[in-house]
């Protein structure tokens, strides 16, 4: 036993030296995830800011240059294009000049003076119907503000006071570097796996191993460790770089983060086995990952929820290890989810694990044969 | 002339003996399609909420009731707090809404009421959504109530009209703007070990000590990946268009035109890779790291452009689904805008330009000294 | 009129020196051959000529073009065959001929080429489907295409059996001009014997130029002049024999092919293979590249599994008990396949370790071979920026690490300069004394006689087995090399 565990010992060191102690292969590895993690984090959110407004102001008056002064004032809009029609607007809002258009008529003031209710043309930019969504809640939000502070008497009204747990701020950057942190591993992990075994295969290292005392068990956990052990560093460096950066709370258990780490990262492990046991080639490898990785990444929830998807893509994600593992960076990193939160995260990527490793040692043997 | 047509011809017989880039011309955008389609929605969510309901008035329990009615709220009336808090730790919920005791009190006193909204701040975007429909539901409910005459009148109305997309409908946008995602990763995967193969495998030794110019090498890979990469456009088109009929209000000229820039500049950062590493499996590493994330996040697909900071904006200038993804969404929504049309054309060749001559200036003619 | 013109030419690598201020004439329309220990820069020498690397110092004319500045012009009148020959093995040998031939600007006529070859029944079979000797043909033949000026031939005939490289020899006088200035690296001494002139190569400097049949009459007189030109080899014990612990066993045939044989569709690359090794018996498979020695070969140590029948290693079943069976095995590929990106010493630890040598032994072991191997100088480079020759040397070593009671070797010394081959031999000849059992393919027909059997392979058939001598007597020939063809041409009957 001792005696087999040195051996896959070497195989792991093996690894090793090629992966890490080549500068190009440790600089790719390394730099690369911790740059985009920066990168990212900084570039992406789902809030619109500087918006650029064209305006048709038919009635200038006090009452549309306060309104108009509103959006100015708004820390989301950036730019008031003012131009003298409509036509003039369209041309603005084709271009994509201007993010939206606003359109006030000639009885504007006359209307608010007498109190008539009165309508404000609000024009989105349907080309981007997700930015446009948010835009228009923007409007209603200004419009509906001041249409408040005219109003002759004060009325009933709903406050909806808002509490946001886990994230009070509701920074985004809090979420999206949860979702690149897992996004990030599985993708280096992915690549290692799945290409270590092609590269041997066309170096015709492969056959050499073969005919050595080791078993496909041997040769498999020699080529499980070391993308396990590699993006597993890789998580926990990413996880400094974001105290240190982001200065982002960390409410769970770091015990329970190494342990999902730990089980996400080996289902993607065994996928990338599975991948590499099929190819022949590099380029069959790598064209294999991305049919993966493409599909896992964009049902992981974090682009659309899953509750959105149609029953069948649900229970599909359910295979998703990405999906898993990103709910569990997210729950132990702002929610602090205890043990049994997370376990029940881990049953089913424990299963998919389960179920490619087994499917890769399969074909693997096979493949032998 | 001859020796191009030869290297071409050599580089498709190559293509077609290994079937796999043939293949993951068609079966990733047949995919991607698929799940854009279908699992991703952009514009509005679902939400699943708890409500607690503190105010026994019988008016109260029919706002308690309106949340589940709307079509973006799935809600679950409980009283137990302690487990909705434990659903919302666990993401079976996204968010509850607590009604006051005092809620209808307030209400006949003609006071502002308050309403409790707990989101899961977790999820941001949901968050956001959420406190949004909230205010919309309960504003709906109480315009409708025996309240409403108490309510002051609303004098500006915004009318909210959506260009380009009357009905909003996300499809419409996602379908072509994925195109350009994938786009990006076939142009870049297809290319990104073509020239490290042959360093790898020796062959370049033997075509550097024929008449094969610089010239001929470069374009030799351009051309017959370009080819293959139009029809996977093509494909692409066919299955946007003609299967999951998304209208096209554009000119097929003007989006061949730009398709094919668009094809030009992606592949030249395969390409590069390629010729520069001259080591398939760190072309490989470097070709997913920086062709499918960053084409996925940072090019104005999901996450606006416009809200990032400024270097960050021109950083994205380097990424070719940039320009395509505004280019592309416009073409099929507004027609073909000349001034977005000729931007998008201008940056894409100047990138594609400037990438052509990157991967030529580092085509080795001679062996390196390592 | 010289083709090429050297003058004080030095080249460097990472501070080594490969080409050490050398000056040399290549005479037109002549046959050189460039011989030379491995790592003596034969390699280097010839890329500089065309300018596939450029020289630090140092003048050098090629057809009265610069190639560091001219390369361009010298391309189009030179054809070069480098030793890793880029054909592309996705491509059919005819689609190899006709990408060179537009690459070259030559009309698609291949009919000579493809009589001369024997390719024309292959012409529709891919170049990675083709056996060795073939492929090197094939490589040629490209080469060849328009008729250069210049040709380049870096170890054409590494690997191929006696009857191609008699080919490929034919092939060159035969289809050039007489103007036409040859340049052939080889390590096969009996080559370089027939050529118009030998140019010795020793670190980087010329040691000998001149015929060589000035230098010696016979090719074994000429082989022995050129060792001694590179300081001579002394026979000494093999340590790695010395320290050889032979593992007790009472099995009788340690190595046993029963009936074993592999089907493609509906062809046989071996058929009907038997054959029992005694313990210490160095047993050679010899044959034309193709025949299945390699099919063979990897059936034997379970990396191809048999149609049917079935092989046993120290009476392990190979078939059943690979894990076992293989534990006994030394295994040398044809292709150099250790890892490329380790260096010479990471190598050897790794095969020490996966075949069960650990802690203080592994330090003992792995020192012990570098030294009786002379790796020192290179133990820390990394494996596949060797030179072949010491490729093989290390392949050899890590195949003999684990002191394995078997050794398979397939073509061990292809591409080993005559040294390090005879080196190779004392090794084998003196571990097989010791007990080991080596099963062997060479095409050296000259290391055939040190077998003590040998089976002779044609078209996965084995048409004799014998001794050397009892193969010889058979069809009354001379040598090895005559019995080999006359073997062969009597079973095409």
């Amino acid at each position: 036993m001792i005696e087999k565990l040195k051996k896959i010992l070497a195989l792991i060191k093996k690894e090793f030296i090629i992966t890490w102690m080549d500068p190009k292969s440790r600089r790719i590895i390394i730099a690369l995830p911790i740059v985009q993690l920066i990168l990212f984090s900084y570039a992406i959110t789902m809030e619109v800011k500087n918006i650029d407004v064209v305006v048709v102001d038919q009635d200038n008056s006090t009452e549309s240059r306060e309104l108009i002064s509103r959006f100015d004032l708004s820390p989301q809009f950036r730019n008031i294009y003012r131009v003298k029609n409509m036509k003039q607007m369209q041309n603005k809002l084709d271009n994509k000049d201007a993010n939206m258009g606003l359109y006030i008529n000639n009885d504007f003031s006359t209307n608010i003076i007498s109190h008539t209710p009165t309508d404000v043309l609000i024009i989105t930019d349907g080309r981007q119907t997700n930015s446009a969504a948010i835009v228009a809640g923007y409007v209603s939000q200004i419009v509906s503000d001041y249409s408040q502070e005219i109003a002759p008497t004060n009325g009933v009204k709903i406050n909806v006071v808002t509490r946001n747990w886990y994230n009070p701020n509701l920074e985004y950057r809090w979420f999206i570097l949860t979702v690149i942190i897992a996004m990030l591993a599985s993708v280096i992990t992915l690549i290692l796996t799945a290409l270590s075994i092609a590269r041997e295969r066309e170096m015709g290292t492969f056959d050499q191993l073969i005919v050595s005392p080791l078993s496909s068990v041997d040769i498999l956990a020699g080529k499980t460790v070391p993308p396990l052990i590699i993006a597993m560093a890789l998580t926990c460096i990413m996880t400094f770089v974001i105290k240190i950066f982001f200065r982002m709370p960390f409410e769970g258990s770091i015990v329970l983060f190494l342990i999902s780490m730990f089980v996400s990262l080996l289902s993607l492990v065994g996928v990338g086995l599975y991948i590499s046991s099929i190819c022949r080639t590099q380029q069959q490898a790598i064209l294999g990952v991305i049919t993966f990785m493409m599909p896992a990444v964009l049902l992981s929830g974090f682009i659309s929820p899953i509750e959105d998807m149609p029953v069948f893509l649900q229970y599909l994600t359910l295979l998703n290890p990405i999906r898993f593992f990103m709910a569990l960076t997210r729950g132990i990193f702002l929610k602090g989810m205890n043990f049994a939160d997370v376990s029940m995260n881990l049953v089913p990527l424990i299963i998919t694990a389960t179920i490619t490793l087994s499917l890769a040692c399969w074909s693997f043997k096979k493949r032998q044969n | 002339m001859k020796i191009l047509r030869a290297l071409v011809k050599k580089e498709i017989l190559q293509i077609v003996r290994d079937p796999s880039s043939i293949v993951i011309s068609f079966v990733l955008p047949l995919i991607s399609i698929l799940i854009y389609m279908y699992g991703i929605n952009l514009d509005f969510i679902t939400v699943n909420v708890g409500i607690k309901n503190d105010d026994n008035s019988p008016e109260i329990a029919q706002l308690a009731n309106s949340f589940g009615n709307s079509k973006y709220i799935n809600s679950e009336i409980s009283d137990d707090m302690n487990n909705l808090t434990q659903k919302l730790i666990r993401s079976k919920i996204k968010g509850m809404v607590v009604i006051p005791n005092d809620f209808s009190t307030k209400l006949e006193q003609k006071q502002s009421a308050d309403l409790m909204v707990i989101a899961d701040g977790a999820e941001v975007n949901t968050a956001t959504h959420l406190q949004n429909y909230i205010l919309q539901i309960s504003n709906q409910w109480l315009a409708s109530s025996k309240y409403a005459q108490l309510m002051s009148p609303q004098i500006v109305n915004p009318q909210i009209r959506t260009w380009y997309n009357q009905d909003s409908n996300g499809y419409y946008f996602i379908l072509p703007g994925s195109i350009a995602i994938t786009m990006t990763l076939i142009g870049i995967l297809l290319t990104a070990l073509v020239v490290a193969r042959e360093w790898e495998r020796g062959t370049m030794e033997s075509l550097l000590s024929s008449n094969v110019t610089r010239m001929h090498i470069v374009l030799g890979k351009y051309i017959p990946y370009f080819i293959l990469g139009m029809l996977s456009m093509i494909f692409n088109l066919i299955l946007c268009i003609g299967v999951f009929r998304v209208p096209f209000h554009g000119s097929y000229l003007v989006l061949t035109f730009v398709s094919s820039l668009f094809l030009f500049a992606s592949m030249g950062i395969g390409l590069l890779i390629s010729t520069v590493l001259k080591n398939q499996f760190f072309a490989s590493q470097i070709s997913i790291g920086i062709g499918f994330l960053p084409a996925l996040l940072l090019s104005g697909f999901v996450f606006p452009i416009g809200s990032m900071p400024e270097i960050l904006q021109y950083i994205t200038r380097i990424l070719p689904p940039r320009y395509f993804i505004t280019f592309i969404e416009s073409e099929f929504m507004a027609g073909t805008v000349p001034s977005i049309a000729i931007k998008s054309s201008l940056f894409l060749l100047i990138l594609g330009t400037l990438l052509f001559w990157a991967v030529y200036k580092n085509t080795d003619m001679r062996l390196s000294n390592d | 009129m010289d083709t090429v013109t050297i003058e004080h030419l030095t080249k460097n690598f990472r501070g080594m020196t490969a080409i050490d201020d050398l000056s040399l004439k290549i005479e037109k329309g002549k046959i050189t051959g460039l011989i030379g220990s491995d790592g003596s820069g034969k390699t280097t020498l010839i890329r500089l000529i065309i300018g596939l690397l450029l020289p630090d110092h140092g003048k050098i004319s090629v057809l009265g073009l610069n190639p560091e500045t001219q390369k361009d012009e010298l391309n189009k009148k030179i054809g070069y065959m480098p030793q890793k020959f880029g054909l592309y093995e996705d491509l059919t040998v005819i689609e190899n001929l006709r990408l060179y031939a537009d690459l070259k600007n030559v009309a698609h006529d291949f009919e000579k080429l493809l009589e001369f070859t024997n390719l024309k029944k292959f012409q529709t079979r891919l170049a990675g489907a083709l056996s060795g000797g073939m492929k090197q043909k094939l490589g040629l033949a490209c080469v060849l295409l328009g008729s250069p000026e210049f040709l380049l031939l870096d170890e054409p005939s590494v690997g191929v059996d006696p009857i191609s490289r008699r080919d490929l020899m034919r092939m060159v006088r035969d289809l050039i001009s007489p103007e036409t200035t040859v340049l052939w690296s080889t390590a096969y001494l009996d080559e370089a014997h027939s050529f118009d002139t030998a140019v010795v190569l020793n670190q980087g400097k010329v040691i000998y130029q001149g015929k060589p049949y000035d230098l010696a009459k016979t090719t074994e007189e000429f082989e022995n002049k050129v060792i001694d030109l590179m300081g001579g080899y002394r026979k000494t014990k093999s340590r790695i024999a010395e320290n050889y612990i032979p593992k007790n066993s009472d099995v009788e045939y340690t190595v046993v092919a029963d009936n074993l044989e592999k089907l493609y569709g509906s062809f046989y690359a071996v058929k009907n293979n038997s054959f029992k090794i005694k313990k210490g018996e160095i047993f050679g498979l010899l044959g034309p590249n193709g025949a299945g020695k390699s099919t063979s070969f990897k059936m034997m140590c379970g990396l191809l599994k048999p149609t049917s029948g079935t092989a046993r290693i120290m009476g392990v079943d190979i078939t059943e008990d690979p894990e076992n069976a293989r534990a006994n095995l030394g295994y040398m590929a044809q292709k150099f396949s250790l890892y490329e990106a380790l260096t010479v010493k990471q190598n050897l630890d790794f095969f020490a370790e996966i075949y069960g040598i650990h802690d203080e032994n592994l330090k003992k072991r792995v020192d012990e071979i570098i030294d009786i191997f002379g790796f020192f100088q290179t133990r820390k480079q990394k494996s596949g920026e060797l030179p072949l020759g010491f490729k093989q040397k290390l392949s050899l070593a890590c195949a003999l690490i684990h002191n394995p009671p078997i050794l398979f070797l397939d073509e061990p010394t292809s591409g080993v300069d005559v040294i390090t081959r005879r080196e190779f031999w004392d090794h084998i000849k003196s571990l097989a004394q010791k007990g080991v059992t080596v099963l062997v393919t060479t095409h050296f027909m000259d290391e055939a006689e040190y077998c003590d059997r040998i089976s002779l392979f044609y078209k996965g058939d084995a048409v004799a087995i014998g001794t050397p001598s009892a193969l010889k007597n058979k069809v009354r020939a001379k040598s090895m090399e005559e019995a080999f063809m006359k073997l062969i041409l009597e079973s095409e009957k």
